[in-house]
């Protein structure tokens, strides 16, 4: 019999792990009940997303920005947009036998 | 005088309206017209006296270097050659896709690098209209009206006799051919008591050019929404129903729609219907007109490079 108040504190999901809240592991189909370890455990590139269902924004930046540390941001600015677009590829001056 | 005419393009436009100005200037000028149209064989037989060449640009001998349709050259290639002349330089201005206008930049192009620009016909609406050394003429015409054959005679070039006649001229590219093929059957199966004609440098119709020797014979004639097809018929009095071809530089669809003779169409099933219509009605009278070409060799005599 689990303890008054618990949830299940595995992660589930494909795309998003989250915690899966269960009240009971029997008949769940995640863990085939409580038999199957939480495969996020050892995935520390999940960690950001451990309180998915919370919106508080401060919350997940600054654990999005602990994990960004040490990388390039790749920001664009407007002089970045001269590089994306190529004006000879058009079809002019190419074809002497358009009319 | 020699003038240089560079006159790059597919189809039989450039070389057409080219080949109308050296008509008009040979009393007293030669004109050499570089081309590279598919047809400037036929119009070398046609016109034995005009120098059409093709390859080499020679230009250094000129008097004037003159331009049609594409500033820069229909491969970008002549800024250096027009920079590099001290002989006037005149731009032909038919109609231009304001996208590659915009594109290249050619309107400061052209007053840098133009000492005349002719827009041959008021009609073209062209998009480099306005400059300061822009003037306007008539449609340029291979044939000025004391020229042109009587109905009668133009009947004999066709093999027509009094029927009503209907004649389907094949211009543009000659992937096109088909089209006017198609045309030419369905009118031939739509007005049993006409006389149906094809002209084309291909296939199966009458090859013969300039087509325009013919449309005084014509009670109504298909043909594309192309610069000499629209302002021929439009000079002679003929109704003409066109088809809009796509092109890269021209707006064939605007200009039909700036002529009131002009029914546009897109299958031949349309043409064929559209010409039984029309020759329900009586022919317009074709009106005495003028060949721009002739108004424009006095302006290119009297060009000065700037």
């Amino acid at each position: 019999m689990n303890p008054a108040g618990w949830t299940c504190p595995r992660r589930i999901g494909f795309l998003f792990p989250h915690p899966c809240g269960r009240l009971t592991p029997i008949g769940c189909p995640d863990c085939n009940n409580g038999q199957i370890a939480d495969p996020y455990a050892q995935r520390a590139d999940r960690g950001a997303y451990n309180n998915y269902d919370s919106y508080n924004e401060a919350e997940w930046r600054e654990a999005y920005a602990a994990e960004a540390a040490g990388h390039e941001a790749a920001d664009f600015t407007e002089a970045d947009g001269e590089n994306l677009v190529h004006p000879e590829e058009d079809e002019f001056e190419r074809n002497l036998g358009a009319s | 005088m020699l003038w240089f005419l560079y006159a790059l393009g597919g189809g039989w436009g450039h070389l057409t309206r080219a080949a109308a100005l050296a008509r008009a200037a040979a009393p007293r000028h030669a004109v050499r017209i570089f081309a590279n149209s598919p047809y400037a064989g036929l119009v070398r037989e046609r016109l034995p006296g005009v120098e059409i060449i093709t390859g080499e640009l020679r230009a250094a001998d000129a008097d004037r270097f003159l331009v049609d349709a594409f500033p820069r050259g229909l491969g970008g290639e002549l800024p250096p050659l027009l920079a590099g002349t001290d002989r006037p330089r005149i731009f032909i201005h038919r109609d231009l896709n304001p996208q590659y206008v915009e594109s290249r930049n050619l309107r400061p192009f052209v007053e840098a690098h133009y000492d005349l620009v002719i827009q041959p016909g008021a009609a073209e609406d062209a998009p480099l209209s306005g400059l300061p050394r822009a003037a306007v003429t008539a449609p340029w015409l291979i044939r000025s009206a004391h020229e042109l054959p009587s109905p009668e005679a133009a009947r004999a070039l066709l093999g027509v006799d009094s029927r009503p006649c209907a004649l389907v001229c094949a211009s543009g590219n000659q992937d096109e051919l088909a089209w006017y093929e198609r045309a030419a059957a369905a009118l031939t199966a739509a007005l049993p008591h006409a006389a149906v004609r094809l002209v084309s440098a291909e296939g199966a119709g009458l090859r013969y050019w300039p087509a325009m020797d013919l449309l005084p014979a014509a009670d109504v004639v298909v043909g594309g929404a192309g610069y000499n097809t629209v302002n021929e018929c439009a000079a002679c009095g003929a109704p003409l129903v066109a088809r809009a071809w796509p092109r890269l530089y021209d707006r064939q669809r605007r200009r039909a729609a700036a002529h009131a003779n002009v029914t546009l169409v897109e299958t031949p099933e349309e043409a064929a219907a559209a010409a039984r219509c029309l020759l329900e009605k009586p022919r317009p009278h074709a009106l005495a007109y003028v060949n721009g070409a002739v108004e424009a060799v006095a302006l290119i005599e009297r060009a000065r490079r700037l």
